[in-house]
């Protein structure tokens, strides 16, 4: 699903924030990506979501090589992938429904086909009855929750997510990680960026660990066999 | 569309859109982001109408303008209408060589009307006015040649025909001189031009300067949706999608700034209509200022729009695609 080839990022200024990062994530696995703040989990997630490209080597998902899809394209491939962001990244003016309707309406669906599957994402993350709320009204764990709704409302076969556990405490983190597990089990590829060790210490997913920008442990040694 | 995933059977694919659909759902979208831009305006009415009112009022000014150019023409087709030819035949000539001249210049399509002074009575009118009487008793002979006033027909009256004319009867034989005053003429046209050729710089510079109003109304726009922008960049929409609303004000700040473009035209024009008609009555003229006509307000109201949706063009372009999420 996602393949990083001997990938390396130099910003803008010098700073190398990866260095020589090769790994895959095969179609429908779930695995963390783990490591200090600065190890470069971002950098990894804004490459695979187009909004960085790689210095030199390639990163591939479904076997396109990113470096082909052209700026126009950009938009149609980030329908592809539904990302979770730590600050959630919601429209505070919109309700939740215009929320997660967003990606709907962009690709151009009809509002009543809209309507059903924004109650059907909304149902998912247990949110059906806050489908009018403006976003400042609900909790951290509730907002976070739009935000994987967004995120999953159109059905996208690959999900990143960027520290979602960020804010919340240990109870509602966990059930955020069970509703990725629910979208892996039904075949949706997931990346988890996350410095939550202990979160990651209770799963039994792979786990990615990028330190200075460089893999050093790309998690499947310690795979059950 | 699906880029990654061509064979996804999921989520945008699963959903089969015919291509009528997908037309229809294109101009739905196009509705809706159009009256949803105006909503947005009319959030903020006060900074919107600024934004229109400028628009407006800086195309006032040409179309003014305009309209007095329009107007000095018309004043300046009834002057013309007084050119008159005056030939001075050779001294040489006898009464029946001037005579058939006269004729033959009378049958010329191009003459409406002909005078023959002969220069016996012209002689006999200056001495009875200019008061050298006795002075031009001693002349053996008489100095003044006959002259003939040739007045062009109504379609030679301009002042390229006339001229054309003036140059045809100078080449006659019996031509010694021929004078058209038409060089008071030519200065007003000449002076008509330069307000026009003025009048055409400034509307240039009025144009430009609604370009960048609103283009940089647009930008500011533009830029207190940032956020907004990116959100709607990282769930994947295009830059079209998320240019169309403003490109939609933009639209609209033409549209009700070509109508405020009329309204203040109207205005002015009423305001000045007064001056103008006491001006005309001094000159016992029934000359009244014409306003706009229907095809003119169309071109100033098509311009307005056209020069709104520029502007925005001109700033989402730059400012919409530099937005990247982050």
């Amino acid at each position: 699903m996602i393949q990083f080839e001997q990938v390396s990022k130099v910003y803008p200024g010098g700073f190398q924030a990866l260095k020589n990062v090769s790994f895959s994530l095969a179609a429908g696995e779930m695995a963390f990506l783990t490591g200090h703040s600065g190890a470069g989990k971002s950098t990894v997630l804004k490459l695979i979501s187009l909004m960085e490209r790689p210095t030199t080597g390639r990163v591939l998902i479904n076997g396109h090589d990113l470096k082909r899809i052209k700026r126009k394209q950009i938009a149609y491939a980030r329908r592809d992938i539904g990302m979770i962001f730590q600050d959630h990244r919601l429209l505070m003016d919109r309700t939740v429904f215009d929320n997660v309707a967003l990606p709907l309406l962009i690709e151009g669906y009809s509002m009543s086909e809209a309507r059903k599957r924004v109650q059907a994402a909304l149902d998912k993350v247990g949110l059906a009855d806050k489908i009018r709320h403006y976003p400042m009204m609900l909790s951290g764990g509730e907002q976070q929750r739009v935000g994987i709704a967004r995120a999953v409302v159109n059905k996208p076969p690959l999900l990143l997510a960027d520290e979602p556990t960020g804010n919340l405490d240990p109870k509602l983190s966990a059930e955020i990680i069970k509703l990725f597990e629910e979208f892996n089990r039904v075949g949706v590829s997931v990346l988890i960026a996350t410095h939550d060790l202990s979160l990651i210490a209770r799963m039994r997913y792979r786990t990615l660990t990028l330190k200075d920008g460089r893999m050093i442990d790309d998690g499947l040694a310690e795979e059950p066999a | 569309m699906s880029v990654l995933f061509r064979s996804r059977q999921q989520g945008a694919q699963q959903v089969k859109i015919s291509a009528w659909r997908r037309f229809v759902t294109f101009w739905l979208h196009h509705a809706q982001q159009c009256i949803g831009s105006l909503g947005e305006l009319a959030r903020y009415p006060f900074a919107s109408l600024m934004t229109m009112a400028v628009l407006g009022l800086s195309l006032t000014l040409p179309a003014t303008l305009y309209v007095i150019v329009k107007n000095t023409d018309s004043v300046g087709a009834n002057f013309q209408n007084a050119s008159e030819i005056s030939v001075f035949l050779r001294q040489d000539l006898d009464d029946q060589a001037v005579t058939t001249f006269a004729k033959r210049i009378e049958l010329n399509p191009a003459v409406a009307e002909i005078k023959l002074i002969e220069k016996e009575a012209a002689l006999a009118e200056f001495r009875e006015r200019s008061g050298f009487g006795d002075a031009l008793e001693t002349l053996d002979s008489n100095p003044l040649p006959d002259v003939l006033l040739v007045t062009p027909h109504a379609n030679h009256r301009a002042p390229a025909a006339a001229e054309a004319l003036l140059q045809e009867l100078k080449q006659q034989r019996e031509v010694d001189e021929a004078r058209l005053d038409v060089g008071w003429l030519q200065r007003f046209e000449a002076i008509v031009q330069l307000i026009r050729d003025g009048f055409l710089g400034l509307a240039l510079l009025l144009c430009i300067a609604v370009v960048l109003i609103v283009g940089n109304t647009i930008r500011l726009n533009i830029s207190s949706k940032r956020d907004e922008i990116m959100v709607m960049k990282l769930v994947g929409a295009t830059d079209a999608y998320i240019q169309r609303p403003f490109l939609y004000t933009g639209l609209w700040y033409g549209i009700v700034g070509g109508v405020i473009t009329w309204l203040a035209t109207a205005a002015l024009l009423w305001w000045l209509s007064g001056a103008v008609r006491s001006i005309a009555d001094l000159y016992e003229s029934q000359f009244r200022l014409t306003g706009l006509n229907l095809a003119e307000m169309g071109v100033i109201w098509g311009l307005a729009i056209g020069l709104g949706l520029l502007g925005s063009h001109i700033a989402v372009r730059k400012h919409v695609r530099a937005i990247e999420p982050q």
